[in-house]
């Protein structure tokens, strides 16, 4: 087969030469590059996007607005289909804005935590040396740093909000990156491609943004789909402990916390928020899996 | 072997220090300690004695070197609650509860792991296989304050079997089990998956088929000659792993009100208490940098190819 191994960091495709630019063609091309793709994880994904994107035209009621009359309600088909938890708040209206509270703290932190992870893998296996001695002492150290520890600690003290949610995450979860990345460019820069790419008098800046940065993508690919699912329960850890995005806001953790107290009363408040986080999770993870055994076949499932 | 220890210490002192670091930058960066100390009502001449008291009028490169001389004579503070204890030994008190759950969580993920994880590399692709990597995928997807509130749910609420609340002094054993459930279900999952992986590279090996061959049963060849040789890798991860679950027992500790470290950084924090809680993250570090530098002596001694490479 006229294969081409893409190394341009887009999905790797077998596909002849001669038939690009066929609509019928990129049909079946789009089609294998989605081949096996857990559909479940996809669709949990993308309604959960869709879900934090329009939250206000989905959510059937407001998801902060108390109804004491209606508190405890147990789900119903005719008015709250998920219930109402203890101040009468429609449980799906909560869950539907919750989702962009996860979303955007997932997806933010898992953001923060690549950039550093990226920035420091890149520096480490470029320069190499006692540089890169010094910063891999660094992130083995923040790999011993008792985590969730660390992250209520400092959340406490710099009160709770959105943006120190994200920072704490994304500061303490950077580690992964930066180990994996930096073994990828120590041996990218030991490639003929890079060695000729010094050759030609490619600036070093060209040479680590057009020969090594794009071929790292893969793996950062994965990294990141498998982080965001960390990310996601990170948060809603903080929340629960009362640590993460303040009242009244709706996190899924926060939800969680506050069913502890109606637990003999409403099984709906502890089971909806915690099943939700476990899919989205799930989800979160599957499809790094699969992008791993996608973006690189020779990989063997641990 | 010596040159090995050595320089595993020296990284192992390295990363305390670079904690201690972090601890002192967080306490210094966000404003003045004092006025996370102080309660509110405080006037403000008592303010400035304290900022005296503890130095806080000084440099900050000055104020390190006190925060490092202190600490290298055991001395992290006191504690604002109470009679005024060393937060040292408030901390020491709240220390064997956490154990006592941490190894209960531990145990429980060992059994259920290797369990699972030798009977799927037995058979991989067959039914129980697949039971495992669903085990395997769920566990890692709940979060360990849902996994106990279902717990609670079921157990406590529905079934009346369990106590929801506890720690061992006040209700014995079967207060155990749910917090260690909860806490060890995350860990199955990676146990598992690791356990597989090495059973099944190990299967591969010679002197297994020798066992085989010889007419050995497969029970026995499976549970004894594989696992064992499998045991190294896997123990490695057990014992990282119980590190970690020391400090990750903060959420456990707070839905089953377990009275260890973890239930003491929420409290001190809720308390304002920054004495203890610099104490207790600092033990939980410890104990991590401990017990990493432990494991990899145990592998350097186990395995001479690492001291040469290492």
């Amino acid at each position: 087969m006229a294969g081409t191994y893409s190394l341009s960091g887009k999905l790797a495709l077998t596909v002849p030469l001669a038939i690009r630019g066929q609509p019928t063609l990129i049909i079946q091309r789009l089609r294998q590059a989605w081949r096996g793709v857990p559909i479940f994880s996809f669709v949990m994904l993308t309604g959960a996007i869709l879900c934090a994107l329009f939250a206000p035209l989905l959510a059937p009621y407001d998801p902060i607005k108390t109804n004491p009359v209606h508190a405890l309600a147990a789900p119903s088909l005719s008015q709250h289909v998920l219930g109402t938890d203890h101040l009468g708040r429609d449980v799906l209206s909560r869950l539907i804005y919750g989702a962009r509270i996860s979303i955007t703290i997932g997806f933010l932190a898992v953001f923060v935590a690549g950039s550093l992870g990226v920035l420091i893998a890149v520096v480490s296996g470029v320069y190499k040396g006692w540089i890169d001695r010094i910063l891999m002492r660094v992130t083995d150290a923040f790999l011993a740093l008792p985590y969730l520890m660390i992250a209520v600690t400092v959340i406490s003290i710099l009160k709770p909000s959105m943006l120190n949610v994200i920072l704490v995450i994304g500061l303490l979860r950077w580690m992964d990156y930066a180990r994996v990345l930096r073994g990828e460019v120590l041996r990218l820069s030991e490639t003929d491609f890079v060695r000729l790419a010094v050759v030609a008098g490619c600036t070093q800046r060209q040479i680590i943004m057009r020969h090594i940065f794009p071929n790292i993508v893969n793996t950062l690919l994965v990294l990141t789909s498998l982080g965001v699912g960390a990310g996601v329960i990170a948060e809603a850890s903080l929340s629960f402990l009362g640590l993460g995005v303040p009242r009244p806001l709706p996190s899924w953790g926060t939800m969680l916390a506050e069913s502890q107290k109606y637990l003999y009363t409403a099984w709906w408040l502890p089971l909806i928020p915690g099943l939700t986080i476990s899919l989205l999770v799930m989800s979160s993870n599957l499809m790094g899996d699969w992008l791993r055994d996608r973006l690189d076949p020779t990989r063997r499932q641990l | 072997m010596k040159l090995y220890m050595a320089k595993r210490l020296c990284e192992g002192a390295a990363t305390i220090w670079i904690v201690t670091l972090v601890v002192f930058a967080l306490l210094r960066i966000t404003g003045n300690p004092v006025d996370f100390l102080a309660p509110p009502d405080m006037p403000w001449t008592d303010r400035a004695y304290l900022r005296e008291a503890y130095g806080l009028d000084k440099p900050v490169w000055q104020q390190y070197l006190l925060f490092n001389k202190s600490l290298i004579r055991g001395d992290f503070g006191k504690s604002l609650r109470g009679n005024q204890d060393a937060a040292l030994n408030v901390l020491l008190e709240r220390v064997p509860a956490t154990m006592q759950l941490t190894a209960a969580a531990l145990l429980f993920s060992i059994v259920l792991g290797i369990g699972a994880g030798v009977v799927s590399a037995a058979r991989p692709n067959s039914i129980y296989d697949r039971i495992g990597k669903v085990i395997a995928i769920a566990g890692q997807s709940m979060p360990v304050f849902w996994v106990g509130l279902l717990l609670i749910l079921v157990f406590t609420v529905y079934l009346g079997w369990l106590p929801s609340a506890g720690g061992v002094d006040r209700l014995g054993l079967l207060g155990l089990i749910m917090p260690a459930i909860s806490l060890g279900w995350l860990l199955v999952a990676s146990h598992m998956r690791m356990v597989r992986s090495s059973v099944l590279d190990v299967l591969d090996a010679d002197y297994i088929k020798m066992a085989h061959v010889k007419g050995l049963p497969w029970r026995l060849v499976l549970w004894k000659h594989a696992l064992k040789n499998a045991a190294i890798p896997v123990f490695t991860l057990f014992a990282v792993n119980f590190a970690h679950l020391v400090s990750g027992a903060v959420v456990t500790e707070t839905i089953f009100a377990w009275p260890g470290i973890g239930r003491l950084l929420v409290e001190s924090i809720l308390a304002r208490d920054y004495a203890v809680v610099q104490t207790v993250v600092f033990f939980a570090a410890m104990v991590i940098v401990v017990v990493n530098i432990l494991v990899d002596l145990m592998y350097a001694w186990l395995d001479p190819r690492i001291r040469v490479a290492g």
